[in-house]
């Protein structure tokens, strides 16, 4: 972990902030306003937090965010010297409502289908300007496997100095849980919903990192937040890359899922543990390395705390038949990356976030 | 020093000498050319910039866009189909305020498919934020250029240049290319406040709630209407320095007497010039070549329709069901004066459909001899070539 | 007024402007749990904290964090039954932590180092106690005593302080050098011992408590009980704890061909293997308790160490559990055996757990001899009217040791009828130590403080990987002798392991996860500020309240709470 002091500039946007009238800024009220009385020593010691603070407090995103999450995770690892571009979505959505931006590092929202473009623009402009600062390029699933897609293809072939994080939480949340290419198959999403004759989404999740690792780049990866030190170090490789790299991190959405927001990390962690969300690396398209899983765990397991996969437990036979077809991917993905480990192993998925005195080893 | 350059060529050597630190380049008839040039123009080390050649206009947009919020000009260039895929990019751009470039080398929209001139194109997103400036030549192509970059930087409102394809871009002319020393001169290096830079860390593209919308849009319609001061500074300081002018947002030929004037925009403005000199013995007419349709210069226009009894709105391009798309914000414009001319409103030169020096006194003919004022007509349409009950 | 930017930028990190917190309906709490091994710790000791301290190598601040509860944690780390252990949450996921080796560890290198007591002797000159009995319970009491500025006077009837420890605890298990040189560490605090003075002959209640401000009584047990089945006694019947201490003190035992201790406690086992290894070929240990196992309830477990339990095992004991005896075989006069029968430790009609024979069960055991080991009680010389009515201990009825209708005068250890470990001795003379001390002062009586104890559900194990419990290593029955101690020391890296596979229940580990997986920024990382104990505090002005935070708490130190 690296201390970031607060640069001069810092200081002086701060200052700038307190100074100008931004503070009678129209709020959201809520009806219970609360009276609490902050230890100026508080705000004090968020400026000195022993990581770099990318991703600020009073973003709007939901009550057990993953993506939130996941995108701090990012933003910390990727530390200061950043251009972040994010496609439109929650992502968008929760961090800048005007006048005010969660982000500490610089950002860009343009559109839907285009931050990797953006930042290859931007990536260009850093090229000409001389400059080695890294451009992140940020979008959901809905912005990365389908309507951005083509753009990313571009900037990956094009050999863009640039990482792609995919935050992917498996449907479009943003407008309100549509099924994406990348809704697992079977999940009930208001555009697949399950009912009398559809047992919800009818078409499996795109394989999305094996097309991108296809690009022959330089390096391309799957995440989870449940596993934070794996996420950081995989945003670090990233970042010593020169060259187009991806990350496609797995979050849950607690609303879109139908879990509570509490239990974000453990769902998260489940979908890792049965194998139905493979965490592995590939180096110029070849599988470089996967986190194995100790002791996969039956999907069940993790279909059961989710209500958009509710009707899988259900009298129907067809219940039973999804529940099979979803082990069976499951187990198609474990051995497609040879994800069974053998013993115990410090980086398997039982091993990867295990914890000791004095906070995890970064 | 003149030398003979093919439109597109000369545009692209013209965007040399702008120095552009990114250029995303994606194919599309006919303005291929100029991105080709400039290909060229780095390919031979006559140009340091990152060319882009990105695998969409979507993407060509968006990367100039990128690269213009980091703080580097920059510049691209598409046509027809391509500058509607760019749509969504276009408004962005302008909405953001990032001053940038983009050539539209003006060309019809399918279907059917053509790839031939006219100027639908960039009429479908004259509200997309962006100033449109129209070129009637080559040489006014290489001008309105360099100024264009100026303009954009100035205003922080992007410049949309139009330049007719094929009619232009793919002509050959005697072009005067200014001196890298005076393009120098004229355009200093590009500054961009709100550049995406991880010293100053601020973000851009914020969501705004209805609480702000209506201020922001009012916002970019005062940059526009800006702009105006801006292209004519731009145009007078270019003449100071280069020595060649290009009318600033309108240029009037003929005499300012005339009761009979023409209002056209791009290469057309060629032609009717040609066939005022050659149809001389006809009517007293006079040209008025726009130059600026975004913004629309209401006062410039008003001022050079007084004592106009008729005036011929001509275009090329139309909104169907409706009509002519200039056309109609000059009749709106005529109603604020005090004795407005008769508009008679034609499209011409559709989907690249030849407008020959002929029109000039057929024109003058039709509307001298009209009992009441042409709505709307595609002049030049044959109505016999269509089944009877598509007439 | 708020003014439009252009292009509608913003500044960086604004959005600290909106305080979230206000969305909360329940907000995270630091939680300080005791963790099971401290509630089950009859001395005191808070295992969880000092073992936190040996994760940070901080071996020094991790010994005196026992002895603030314990003086003596070398000698409690090998004869103590632990119940931590057992009790361990650690114990469900693989195996319970060796908090005794570590507990061992520390009061050794504490001896080795010469480390002092964390005690100021600048605080003396306080008012004058006698301790009478200077066994576990006498110096602890004397010691916390002392601590609290006390001139202390201990008093025993033997030469030397230790009690039981010294005069029936097999040396083999606890080694003399080690036990004469933590009393003589704590008696050099300045402690005044008087040895050979015993109470009733040497010295007289009335007269001590007109000496001393007040007086702690900790005599032990020492008077055999009356055993006898139906009535019928052994003719040659010498108690468990008679025999041990002769062979403690003279190294001499009667070697029969084969003998029956009946007995479930320490005494009954030290004494079977010292037989054993005395040369007695058949050594049968009939006990009501059972073994430990999942058949077992926790409180019907035979009381030993288990390692002792198992040690016996491997030397050849043969254990009859959930058995008593229920009459002599005789042979004239002389005992040749006892028929058993089996019984279990159940409800009752009353409501309360008796042991319930079984009819039919009964078995026939055959033996030279047959040894009573079902304990002691108090030698009432000298203690006057304490001790009328035929009761066989003091009973003080709280847990300070405080005897109700006579002020002044306290009681702890094995004399309380309550107690039957040295660690619930040292606890007692801790307790009694603070009661005397507000007896003084004239205050109340010192608040105990009990913090709810944490459960396993409330552990997040997924934190945790699966690490093999050290053992100590042990002497082969064929090196054991009555002298060298069995069980050998660890190495500092097996303590350092061990240390590190502690759940760390219901503290903070600083683990950074609620750092780490806090989406909204709401926890800070701190030293300074989080006076809980904690390396973190909640930023509610953020918080929204999610809860993440609490349910990936490896060690269940966040909980959530309610709010309007």
């Amino acid at each position: 972990m690296t201390t970031i002091n607060e640069s001069a500039f810092d200081v002086e946007i701060r200052k700038a902030v307190l100074r100008s009238k931004l503070k009678e800024r129209h709020r959201v009220e809520t009806s219970f306003p609360r009276k609490r009385k902050e230890e100026p020593a508080l705000a004090e010691l968020r400026e000195r937090q022993p990581a770099f603070r990318g991703l600020e407090a009073g973003h709007r995103a939901c009550q057990g965010c993953g993506e939130a999450l996941a995108a701090r995770l990012v933003a910390e690892a990727a530390g200061p010297d950043v251009i972040l571009t994010n496609a439109t979505g929650c992502l968008e959505i929760f961090t800048s409502p005007w006048p005010q931006s969660a982000w500490r590092v610089p950002w860009i929202h343009s559109l839907f289908e285009n931050s990797a473009a953006i930042a290859a623009g931007i990536e260009a402009a850093m090229k000409h300007q001389g400059k080695a600062t890294k451009v992140i390029a940020q979008g959901g699933d809905g912005g990365t496997f389908d309507i951005g897609f083509q753009a990313l293809s571009g900037m990956l072939e094009r050999m863009h100095n640039v990482l792609y994080v995919c935050y992917d939480n498996e449907a479009y949340m943003n407008t309100g849980i549509q099924r994406s290419g990348s809704t697992p198959h079977a999940a009930s999403t208001t555009t697949s919903p399950a009912g009398q004759e559809r047992m919800g989404k009818r078409h499996l999740k795109k394989d999305l990192l094996s097309i991108i690792a296809s690009h022959h780049i330089p390096y391309a990866a799957s995440a989870s937040v449940a596993y934070p030190r794996d996420l950081r170090r995989k945003v670090r490789r990233a970042m010593e890359v020169d060259g187009p790299t991806f990350l496609q991190v797995h979050c849950p959405c607690p609303l879109g899922w139908g879990h509570e927001g509490a239990v974000t990390i453990e769902v998260a962690r489940l979908a890792v543990q049965t194998g139905l969300f493979p965490v592995v690396e590939f180096e110029r398209g070849e599988v470089a390395g996967v986190m194995p899983l100790r002791n996969p765990k039956s999907v069940t397991e993790y279909l059961k705390r989710q209500n958009r996969f509710r009707h899988l437990f259900s009298n129907d036979p067809r219940a039973r038949e999804e529940r099979e077809h979803l082990q069976a991917l499951a187990d198609r993905n474990i051995e497609k990356f040879n994800l069974r480990g053998e013993g115990m192993d410090p980086l398997d998925s039982e091993g990867a976030d295990t914890v000791r005195r004095g906070g995890l080893v970064a | 020093m003149l030398s003979a350059l093919e439109g597109s060529q000369a545009v692209a050597r013209a965007v040399g000498l702008c120095r552009p630190g990114v250029v995303a380049a994606y194919p599309i008839t006919p303005q291929t050319h100029i991105v080709e040039n400039i290909s060229k123009l780095v390919a031979d080390g006559q140009l340091q910039c990152e060319l882009v050649s990105v695998e969409s206009e979507f993407s060509a947009a968006s990367v100039a866009l990128g690269a213009a919020a980091a703080g580097t000009r920059a510049y691209t260039a598409s046509s027809s189909q391509g500058i509607l895929l760019m749509g969504e990019v276009l408004y962005n751009i302008s909405g953001l305020r990032v001053p940038m470039v983009l050539t539209c080398a003006n060309r019809a929209l399918g279907a059917p498919l053509n790839i031939w001139n006219d100027q639908q194109d960039s009429m479908a997103v004259r509200d997309a934020g962006w100033i449109q400036l129209y070129c009637a030549d080559n040489q006014e192509a290489v001008d309105t250029t360099i100024q264009a970059f100026r303009i954009a930087e100035h205003t922080e409102v992007p410049v949309m240049v139009c330049v007719d394809g094929f009619v232009l871009t793919h002509t050959l002319e005697p072009i005067d290319l200014p001196t890298q020393e005076q393009v120098d001169r004229f355009l200093p290096p590009y500054r961009f406040e709100r550049a995406l830079d991880s010293r100053h860390p601020l973000s851009l593209g914020t969501c705004v709630d209805p609480l702000f919308f209506t201020e922001s849009r009012h916002s970019q319609h005062k940059a526009l209407l800006r702009s105006m001061q801006e292209i004519v500074a731009a145009d007078s300081d270019y003449a100071g320095i280069i020595g060649r002018s290009c009318g600033g947002v309108l240029s009037v030929f003929g005499s300012a007497e005339a009761e009979i004037a023409i209002l056209a925009m791009g290469s057309v403005c060629s032609t009717l010039q040609e066939g005022m000199q050659i149809f001389s013995q006809e009517r007293v007419v006079k040209l008025i070549k726009l130059r600026a349709y975004r913004p629309f210069p209401v006062s410039a226009l008003r001022e050079v329709l007084q004592g106009v009894r008729e005036l011929v709105v001509l275009e090329r391009a139309l909104a169907p069901g409706s009509g002519g798309i200039v056309g109609m914000e000059v009749r709106s414009l005529a109603t604020t004066m005090n004795s407005p001319p008769r508009i008679h409103n034609y499209a011409v030169g559709l989907g690249g459909r030849d407008v020959p020096i002929e029109i000039y006194p057929r024109l003058i003919e039709a509307v001298t001899c009209a009992t009441e004022p042409v709505w709307f007509e595609i002049f030049d349409v044959e109505v016999e070539r269509l089944p009877i009950e598509d007439r | 007024m708020l003014v439009l930017t252009r292009g509608s930028y913003a500044l960086p990190g604004t959005s600290i402007d909106f305080k979230t917190g206000t969305w909360r309906t329940s907000r995270p709490l630091h939680k300080h749990w005791a963790a099971p091994c401290h509630s089950a710790c009859p001395a005191g000791e808070d295992p969880q904290a000092y073992i936190a301290n040996v994760q940070e190598n901080h071996h020094r601040e991790a010994w005196e964090s026992i002895v603030h509860i314990n003086p003596i944690p070398s000698i409690t780390g090998r004869i103590c039954p632990h119940p931590c252990e057992h009790a361990c949450n650690r114990g469900r996921f693989d195996q319970p932590i060796a908090i005794h080796s570590i507990e061992r560890f520390l009061g050794d290198e504490a001896r080795q180092r010469g480390w002092e007591y964390p005690i100021d002797l600048g605080r003396g000159a306080g008012a004058t106690v006698a301790v009478i009995g200077a066994g576990p319970a006498g110096l602890s009491a004397a010691y916390h005593l002392r601590r609290r500025g006390y001139q202390v006077t201990l008093l025993d009837a033997l030469p030397e302080a230790g009690g039981l420890m010294r005069s029936a605890i097999p040396i083999n298990r606890l080694p003399r050098d080690i036990l004469d040189a933590d009393i003589a560490r704590i008696l050099a605090l300045g402690i005044e011992f008087r040895g050979r003075t015993r109470l009733g002959v040497d010295v007289h209640l009335d007269e001590l408590r007109s000496d001393y401000r007040a007086l702690f009584l900790a005599p032990g047990t020492s008077k055999a009980k009356a055993w006898s089945v139906d009535g019928a006694v052994p003719t040659d019947h010498r108690t468990a704890l008679e025999l041990l201490q002769e062979w403690v003190a003279v190294g001499s035992l009667p070697a029969p061909q084969s003998v029956i201790v009946h007995g479930g406690g320490n005494t009954a086992v030290d004494l079977c293997r010292a037989m054993r290894r005395a040369g007695v070929k058949e050594v049968h240990l009939v006990t009501a308790s059972g073994l430990p196992g999942p058949d077992t309830e926790p409180d019907d477990i035979i009381n030993i160490v288990p390692r002792e339990l198992e040690q016996a095992i491997e030397e050849g004991i043969t254990l009859h559990p959930h058995r008593t005896i229920q009459r002599l075989l005789f042979r004239g006069s002389r005992v040749v055996g006892v028929e058993m029968v089996t019984l279990r430790k159940l409800p009752t009609k009353s409501g309360q757990t008796g042991r319930i024979a079984f009819e039919g069960t009964e078995t026939l055991l055959h033996a030279d001899m047959v040894i009573p080991a079902i304990g002691e009680s108090v030698d009432p010389t000298g203690l006057g009217t304490l001790l009328g009515g035929g009761r066989e201990y003091l009973w003080p009825g709280n847990p300070f040791g405080r005897l109700e209708h006579t002020p002044g005068l306290f009681v702890g250890g094995d004399a309380r009828g309550d107690r039957g470990t040295v660690s619930a001795a040292v606890g007692d003379g801790r307790l009694a130590a603070a009661a005397i001390d507000s007896y003084i002062r004239q205050s109340d009586d010192p608040e105990v403080m009990s913090r709810a104890v944490i459960t396993f559900d409330h552990i997040n194990s997924s934190y945790f990987e699966p690490a093999q419990r050290v053992e100590e290593p042990t002497l082969s029955v064929a090196e054991r002798t009555d002298t060298a101690e069995i069980d050998r020391p660890l190495s500092s890296a097996a303590i350092t392991h061990e240390a590190n596979r502690c759940f760390s229940c219901g503290s903070c580990l600083a683990c950074d996860n609620c750092w780490t997986f806090c989406p909204d920024n709401a926890v800070v990382k701190t030293v300074a500020l989080a006076k809980d104990g904690s390396h973190y505090v909640f930023d509610y002005e953020y918080c929204k309240g999610c809860g993440i935070c609490a349910a990936e708490c490896p060690c269940g130190y966040i909980v959530m709470e309610a709010e309007l």
